[in-house]
C-alpha cells in the first residue's frame, strides 16, 4: 500500500477521506499541527459528501497540498475530481485501501482481465494462459502487464 | 536457417572486461539511419510473414503520428538511395516520387504526404523495405512517447503493451535502471538530440535458440529453450543478441525515430575468436544478478560459463 508523505513548504494541507483513511494520514496530519502550518479537515463518509468535494475543491487556492485516502474505488472518483479541479500530480496524493479491482494485459494475446489486487497469478479469460501479475502499467491501456507464469 | 551473422560484420558489443547499464551512445560516424546486409532477402521475407499473419504484435500506431510518419518515409527512403545506388532509387518530382527496390524488384510510385496513394500507413509501408525495426517517439510536455513502432524483431518486450507509453514507464522493469537516474539521465539526453546529429549504441543479450522474432506474446514457446542449455549444446544453441540502435531527430514533428538492427551470432562462432572469448567469459562471470535476471541468462548462466571455460582451456586461447 502506498504511504502517505510530507511535502514541506506548502502554503495549506487539505486531509480529505473517510474515518478509515483518515488513520492512515495520522502521521502526517500530526506533523502539520506540529509545525503550525495551516491545514483542514475534511471527512467524506458518503457520496453525497464526495460529490459536494468539487466546488470546494475549486474554491481553493494556489499552493493547497491535498491528501486523500478513502477505498480504492471511491479513490478513483475523487482522483478524478481533484484532476479537474485543476489539482496537478504534484499538488497531490491518493491512498487506496481495502480491495482493489486490477486490469491485466496478456502478454500473449492483449486481452483485458480483471483481477483483484492481492492476485498474483491469473488465468487469461480470452486465451487460457497462465499471467504473473506485474507491476508494469500503462496509461493508454489503464492495465498492468501479465507475464508468462511458467515457462 | 541460421540467423548467425559472420565474424567480420558483426557488431562486437564489449569493451573493458564488465558491464553495466549506462547510456552509452556515440555520435555516428556515417549518418545513415539503416543497413542492408547479407541477410537482407532471408530477413524482409520474415519481416513481412509477421507483419501479415500478426499485424496488432508488430505494428502499431496512434492516429497524429501520420506526418511523423512522412518524415521517416523521406529519411530513410533518401538514405537507401544514397547509401545504396545499385540497391535502391528515388525520383522526386514535387510531391510525385518514384521508389525503386531493385533487390526485391519493386517500384512505388507516389504522392509524398497523401496516404491514399500508399498501400499501408507510411510507416508500415517503409518498414516493409528495412531490416531494422522501426519506432517513432514524439516529445510533447517534458516527455517522449512511444506514439508508432513496426516491431518484428523485439527482445522480449511487446509494443501494443507498450503504445501510447512514457519513456521512464517503458524502462520501469528494467532492475536498477530508477534507482540509479539512468532513467532520468537518459531521457535527458534524448530530449536534447539534434536534427543533424544522430546517435547510436550497441545493446545486448544472450538467448537460447536463433530466432529473430522474439516477441513477449511468443515468449511461451521460445523462452522453453532456456530450460534445454547443457555445457555440450551451448555452443550451438546459445546465441549472442546484439541490437545496433540509431536515433535521429525529425525536425518537422520533432520527434524521434529510433531504429534497431538486430545481429544474432553463435556462441561457437563468439568463441572462434581468442580475444571476445575471453573477454565475454570475464564480463559474464562478474555480471551481477539483477542484469542476468533482467537479460533473461539466469537458467543457463552457468552452463554457458561452463562452455566458455572448456573453450579456454580447450587451449585455442592461452
Amino acid at each position: 500500500m502506498r504511504k502517505a508523505i510530507f511535502v514541506s513548504g506548502k502554503r495549506k494541507y487539505l486531509f480529505c477521506g473517510a474515518q478509515e483513511g483518515m488513520k492512515l494520514l495520522f502521521a502526517v496530519i500530526e506533523r502539520v499541527k506540529e509545525e503550525g502550518h495551516p491545514y483542514e479537515i475534511v471527512v467524506i463518509d458518503d457520496i453525497q459528501e464526495s460529490l459536494q468535494l468539487s466546488d470546494f475543491l475549486k474554491k481553493q487556492k494556489m499552493g493547497t497540498y491535498l491528501y486523500v485516502a478513502l477505498s480504492h474505488t471511491e479513490l478513483k472518483r475523487v482522483e478524478k475530481t481533484a484532476e479537474e479541479a485543476g489539482l496537478t500530480e504534484e499538488e497531490t496524493q491518493f491512498i487506496g485501501y481495502g480491495e482493489e479491482l486490477k486490469r491485466i494485459f496478456c502478454c500473449r494475446c492483449h486481452g483485458i482481465n480483471e483481477a483483484k489486487n492481492f492476485e498474483e497469478e491469473i488465468l487469461c479469460n480470452q486465451c487460457g494462459l497462465e499471467l504473473s501479475v506485474s507491476d508494469h502499467y500503462s496509461v493508454y491501456h489503464n492495465a498492468v502487464l501479465g507475464y508468462v507464469a511458467k515457462l | 536457417m541460421k540467423w548467425t551473422d559472420n565474424l567480420e560484420n558483426f557488431p562486437y558489443p564489449f569493451k573493458g572486461s564488465t558491464y553495466r547499464y549506462s547510456n552509452n551512445s556515440v555520435p555516428m560516424k556515417k549518418p545513415f539511419c539503416i543497413e542492408v546486409t547479407p541477410d537482407y532477402l532471408e530477413e524482409m521475407k520474415l519481416k513481412r510473414d509477421l507483419l501479415t499473419h500478426h499485424p496488432e504484435r508488430c505494428y502499431q500506431s496512434l492516429p497524429h503520428t501520420l506526418t511523423g510518419q512522412w518524415e521517416i518515409v523521406e529519411l530513410v527512403m533518401d538514405h537507401l538511395a544514397e547509401q545504396y545506388p545499385n540497391q535502391f532509387s528515388l525520383e522526386k518530382k514535387g510531391r510525385q516520387w518514384r521508389f525503386h527496390n531493385k533487390i526485391l524488384e519493386e517500384k512505388h510510385d507516389f504522392t509524398f504526404g497523401d496516404e491514399t496513394t500508399l498501400p499501408d500507413e507510411p510507416l508500415a509501408f517503409i518498414s516493409k523495405h528495412v531490416q531494422e525495426d522501426l519506432i517513432f517517439m514524439m516529445q510533447r510536455d517534458g516527455d517522449l512517447f512511444l506514439d508508432a513502432g513496426q516491431l518484428c524483431f523485439p527482445a522480449n518486450w511487446s509494443l501494443a503493451f507498450n503504445l501510447g507509453m512514457k519513456f521512464k514507464s517503458i524502462h520501469h522493469p528494467i532492475p536498477g535502471f530508477k534507482e540509479e537516474g539512468l532513467d532520468d539521465r537518459i531521457l535527458q539526453f534524448l530530449m536534447r538530440l539534434e536534427a543533424g546529429n544522430p546517435w547510436e549504441r550497441k545493446n545486448w543479450s544472450l538467448m537460447a535458440g536463433d530466432r529473430l522474432d522474439t516477441s513477449l506474446e511468443t515468449f511461451d514457446q521460445w523462452g522453453k529453450l532456456r530450460k534445454q542449455v547443457t555445457k555440450k549444446n551451448a555452443g550451438e544453441l546459445v546465441h549472442i543478441r546484439v541490437e545496433v540502435q540509431k536515433l535521429f531527430r525529425l525536425p518537422r514533428t520533432n520527434g524521434i525515430l529510433f531504429t534497431i538492427h538486430t545481429h544474432l551470432l553463435s556462441l561457437e562462432k563468439l568463441a572462434s575468436n581468442p580475444e571476445w572469448l575471453k573477454q565475454f567469459y570475464e564480463i559474464l562471470s562478474e555480471l551481477p544478478p539483477h542484469i542476468t535476471d533482467y537479460k533473461g541468462i539466469s537458467l543457463y548462466k552457468n552452463e554457458v560459463l561452463e562452455y566458455l571455460c572448456e573453450q579456454l582451456e580447450s587451449g585455442k586461447v592461452l
